[in-house]
């Protein structure tokens, strides 16, 4: 489903001309089956957003390759992986990132609409959705009316939409109480059982970390496989 | 994306920023208005000129000179292709006067001699009755009753010091179908010639201007060698054609695009000619530069409210950046990002343009009605009012090319503001609260 193999990036920082050179992925290989949850636990500046990002395909890394659904993804342009993204990942955010003038079934129904599917076929879709993450009843509310346990339902749903094989999330609690964050991990199972949705899951969190079927360990641009976690 | 979805998604961002848009809608209107409204001037008073010019001749006319002492090849101007006819015009020289009588009524016309037969084949037209077949018919001028007097009325007009036209009255009735007496005088004054009795059978157009006065009076051309004998009948020594008349002649093409082929094989001839279509020609050129000129003038305007347009879509790239971020994220390309700006300015030229030409044409309507008052009234007895002077007509030409500059320059101030924003970094957009 993922595999990556012998990636590495650096980032420049400092003025122009006398920037520093930080590697902040070393030589990363591995690979995510189908259906499989992983968890990538690190400190901050441990690189993992920054993997999470090349997976993504919003940074393009200096060298290695990243194949997705078997396809190779570092030599897509941007709007190639922009279609790319939009049919096989879907993404949760840390903060969200709900669309504030949307309401809850906007906000779920805009990959739709930028996958140009028409207005009926998009509110069955979205009307099963909110179903299966249970905002039926506050589906005409706006991201400032929703609890935050609430919107991440939201930005759940929203990945779930296009029904891609695999969500990345990145943080997928870091703004949530704990209370919240027990049913949001039971639904992120619950989700990878019933529609066998690959999950990546960043974090920092070892509670969260230990949800996935895979865990691993990042630290200053290196990953490695932690001990099996039992799920 | 749907192009229903993303007008819906423009719309949405613009309710958003109410305040914002509308300010530069409003820019973008009072720029747009400017153009049209300054480039409708030219339009109007090339329209007005043009009305006047048209209203005293005819398009399809051309006046042939020859020089002094040639006569005109008749045959040959009539062998030329798409001409209609050849109409000659005799007129007495200045010294001959006319006295012209009708019932108790003396009065004086305009006696020119014509050949109808040519002037019925370039179609010049009669307000009432026909032409002439017979010599002792005749097509007199419109207004020339109104030069009929009686003696009463003649005393009244000589009484009248200040020579004030009311006091003339004239005869207001149809002279259709009347007979009438001409006799002439030549330059000495003291003889007239024998008057001879005509039957009036048509009556000519009225003049296109309120100010002007048809008193002519057209005779058969085959009169002209009696009239020349009654002449003689009464003068000293023997006098000829040229001691009393002028003859002017007029091409008539079969229409308008015919003229300037004709105007160069007259010229070819080495006649002098002169085409209403000539002035036209000059009168469009300085036109155009004149419209030109001021539809450039305009654009400055329209370019002027553009920063406004390109401030507005830079403001709501840096704005939306964290959305633009989730958008890409999500699956949004590139031109679907660009795409979505672009119609956001367009959107506020579309409609920045649309209120500008209504509210063109409503200050057009608004000049044109009460600009002629105005000037009438602070320059009393100018005639402006009664000319029916068009100051502004903004025609669909206009319309477009407004539009097209209004829009288009829309579109290009959106154009950078909209590569910006494809230009997001999505790690960055992501990491704005």
């Amino acid at each position: 489903m993922i595999r990556l193999q012998n990636v590495n990036h650096t980032f420049k920082i400092g003025k122009k001309g006398s920037e520093k050179k930080v590697p902040v992925l070393k030589d990363i290989s591995f690979s995510v089956e189908q259906g499989e949850i992983i968890s990538i636990v690190g400190k901050s500046g441990s690189g993992k957003s920054t993997l999470l990002n090349a997976i993504a395909g919003f940074l393009k890394p200096e060298q290695g390759s990243i194949m997705i659904h078997g396809k190779e993804t570092t030599n897509l342009t941007e709007a190639e992986h922009a279609k790319f993204r939009s049919k096989n990942i879907g993404f949760i955010f840390q903060n969200f990132q709900l669309m504030p003038g949307l309401t809850a079934f906007e906000n779920i129904e805009l990959p739709l609409k930028i996958q140009g599917m028409g207005k009926n076929a998009r509110f069955q879709v979205v009307q099963n959705i909110l179903l299966k993450v249970g905002l039926e009843k506050v589906s005409d509310h706006y991201p400032n009316e929703l609890s935050g346990g609430q919107q991440q339902r939201v930005c759940i749903a929203r990945a779930l939409v296009t029904n891609p094989p695999i969500i990345l999330a990145d943080e997928p609690t870091g703004s949530l109480d704990s209370e919240t964050e027990q049913e949001i991990l039971q639904l992120i199972m619950l989700l990878n059982e019933s529609m066998d949705i690959t999950f990546v899951i960043i974090t920092h969190d070892e509670e969260v970390a230990n949800i996935a079927h895979r865990k691993f360990r990042m630290h200053d641009g290196v990953l490695k496989e932690a001990v099996p976690s039992a799920v | 994306m749907q192009f229903r979805d993303q007008v819906d998604f423009v719309r949405q961002h613009v309710k958003k920023n109410r305040m914002r848009i509308f300010t530069t809608i409003l820019a973008t209107t009072m720029g747009c208005a400017f153009l049209i409204v300054l480039a409708s001037i030219a339009f109007g008073l090339q329209g007005s000129l043009k009305k006047e010019i048209l209203s005293d001749s005819s398009v399809t006319k051309i006046e042939v000179y020859s020089s002094e002492g040639e006569g005109i090849n008749q045959k040959a101007i009539k062998k030329i292709p798409n001409v209609q006819a050849l109409v000659g015009t005799t007129q007495f020289n200045s010294a001959v006067s006319s006295t012209v009588k009708f019932e108790n009524r003396t009065g004086y016309g305009d006696v020119k001699f014509n050949n109808f037969e040519e002037q019925h084949k370039a179609k010049i037209k009669l307000s009432k009755g026909t032409y002439p077949t017979n010599d002792d018919e005749i097509v007199v001028g419109y207004n020339l009753g109104l030069n009929l007097l009686t003696k009463q009325e003649e005393q009244s007009t000589k009484e009248d010091q200040t020579g004030d036209e009311q006091a003339k009255k004239g005869y207001q009735h149809s002279l259709l179908g009347k007979t009438i007496s001409i006799s002439f005088t030549p330059e000495n004054g003291e003889k007239h010639t024998k008057a001879r009795q005509y039957k009036v059978v048509g009556i000519g157009e009225k003049p296109s201007k309120e100010w002007a006065m048809d008193m002519s009076i057209q005779l058969s051309e085959t009169m002209k060698p009696v009239i020349l004998k009654d002449f003689n009948a009464i003068a000293d020594k023997t006098m000829k054609d040229k001691d009393f008349y002028n003859v002017s002649y007029n091409v008539y093409a079969t229409d308008i695009e015919a003229v300037k082929g004709i105007l160069k094989e007259l010229k070819d001839m080495g006649l002098s000619v002169y085409s209403v279509t000539e002035q036209l020609d000059q009168l469009n050129v300085f036109f155009l530069a004149l419209k030109v000129g001021l539809i450039f003038v305009g654009t400055i305007a329209v370019l002027i409210a553009s920063i406004g347009i390109f401030n507005t879509m830079t403001m709501a790239v840096t704005e939306r950046t964290r959305e633009i971020g989730v958008m890409k994220a999500i699956g949004a390309g590139p031109k679907l990002i660009q795409r979505l700006f672009v119609m956001e300015s367009a959107y506020i030229g579309i409609l920045g343009t649309v209120i500008a030409i209504i509210i063109s044409y409503i200050i057009s309507f608004l000049a044109n009605f009460a600009l002629p008052k105005i000037l009438d009234a602070v320059m009393p007895g100018s005639g402006i009012e009664k000319a029916g002077i068009q100051f502004s007509t903004i025609p669909w030409e206009l319309v477009v090319i407004a539009s097209l500059i209004s829009i288009g320059v829309a579109i290009m101030s959106g154009w950078r503001p909209a590569r910006k924003a494809t230009k997001i970094d999505v790690i960055q957009a992501l990491r704005q609260e």
